[in-house]
């Protein structure tokens, strides 16, 4: 099995090296073959807004850099972890321009999710099983509930954790989660 | 003395119509430029270069400021956060910045989808950053099905939700003068279907298929899977 870690460039603190180093064990421990990729300024622009993955190129980002390797790499994972500071309650800027450069694995078309809102359709069968790790220092309450419903209001089947600043805790939640592709 | 007002068009669009541009412009003719020293800020523009440390100065000295954005997968879009995350930065380590006070926010989100409520986790991220910069964060304005409402505002159906639209931009500019802080709901305006939300995704659904024929695409191109074939 496959996992692949994206991680930030930015904020890699103790407790970030730490996390990393959990993580990299775990993973070993079930037996996947862990990919890392750090994401930052320098390797990942922004969403243009233009569509171009679903009406020029479907399927693919139109922009030439990192993330058609990322979007590649996550199709063929059978687990993504997304390691990210936590920032006014959600995902830092460098997590959240992979995430919202991930919409090439979705298809632009509407549809209704169970509890009656909208949503894009997915363009696979299965997708990798997603974990969100959300860290940092000093965190509100207020702003570690938002980052859960961040995620778990709006997207089904992927996993959201907060650092509490213990090994075993984390450990413990990790090994609570279903490994193994998901539908979205 | 005059307030400043900052009005931040974080569309990441390049070139295409933005509909955040054009509800952040509809936001700010309601507010009398006789009163205010309107600036506007686009982040877009900004980013990179020695225009973000002007947008950063810009905004330091803001008594007010009303943020327009399009949802991207149910939060900020990226390009936002980071403009955000760094003003935050240069915050902490402006002493002029952190000597204002009382400067409120607001936030105008639109998203494709026709509910409004899915902005609302955006609006809070804001309200959370707003409390970081020690801002009173004010409310929201949540739009759902944003840039079809622009693209239809012309039409007679479209017209009750345009007046909608117009009074939700008012209550930001009746707010802004008053003094005594009270609490005030966000502003939900959804879509008014004059037909069945299906028929809203089958337009949508057919809208993508006439831009990608435009493109030279089939439909069958558009389910494409690049990165599984054998799917």
């Amino acid at each position: 099995m496959k996992a692949l870690l994206i991680l930030d460039k930015e904020f890699q603190t103790q407790t970030f090296r730490s996390l990393k180093d959990v993580l990299e064990k775990f993973l070993h421990t079930k037996g996947f073959e862990t990919e890392l990729i750090e994401v930052g300024a320098d390797n990942l622009t922004y969403c243009m807004g233009c569509f171009g993955c679903w009406i020029k190129k479907p399927g693919e980002c139109v922009i030439n850099d990192l993330m058609s390797q990322i979007n590649n790499s996550i199709m063929n994972s059978d687990m993504v972890i997304y390691l990210t500071p936590i920032i006014f309650g959600q995902f830092s800027a460098n997590i959240k321009n992979t995430i919202d450069r991930n919409i090439p694995n979705i298809l632009p078309f509407f549809e209704t999710k169970p509890d009656g809102s909208t949503t894009h359709p997915p363009r696979y069968k299965t997708y990798p099983k997603q974990v969100i790790i959300g860290y940092g220092d000093e965190l509100s309450e207020e702003d570690k509930q938002l980052f859960m419903d961040v995620t778990n209001k709006h997207r089904r089947n992927i996993e959201v954790l907060i650092d509490q600043g213990t090994t075993e805790n984390l450990l413990a939640a990790l090994n609570k989660i279903e490994f193994g592709k998901v539908g979205l | 003395m005059v307030k400043n007002i900052v009005l931040i068009n974080a569309s990441p669009k390049i070139k295409e119509q933005s509909s955040s541009k054009d509800l952040l412009d509809m936001a700010g003719n309601q507010l009398d430029p006789n009163t205010y020293n309107k600036t506007f800020i686009d982040v877009r523009k900004s980013i990179s270069g020695p225009k973000l440390s002007e947008a950063f100065a810009t905004l330091s000295k803001a008594d007010v400021i009303i943020i327009s954005f399009p949802l991207y997968v149910f939060c900020l879009p990226g390009i936002l956060t980071r403009f955000l995350q760094d003003y935050y930065k240069y915050y902490t380590e402006n002493s002029t910045a952190r000597d204002k006070v009382k400067v409120k926010v607001y936030a105008i989100v639109n998203c494709g989808f026709p509910e409004p409520e899915i902005n609302l986790e955006a609006v809070r991220v804001i309200r959370s950053f707003s409390q970081h910069i020690n801002a009173e964060f004010r409310f929201g304005v949540l739009i759902g099905g944003g840039p079809m409402i622009l693209a239809a505002k012309d039409a007679p159906f479209m017209k009750k939700t345009i007046q909608q639209l117009r009074a939700a931009f008012s209550s930001i500019a009746e707010d802004i003068p008053q003094e005594q802080i009270t609490k005030h709901d966000h502003i939900y305006l959804g879509l008014k279907f004059p037909f069945s939300k299906r028929l809203f995704y089958f337009f949508g659904g057919r809208g993508w298929v006439t831009l990608a024929r435009k493109n030279g695409l089939q439909k069958t191109d558009l389910y494409k899977k690049p990165y599984r074939l054998n799917e």
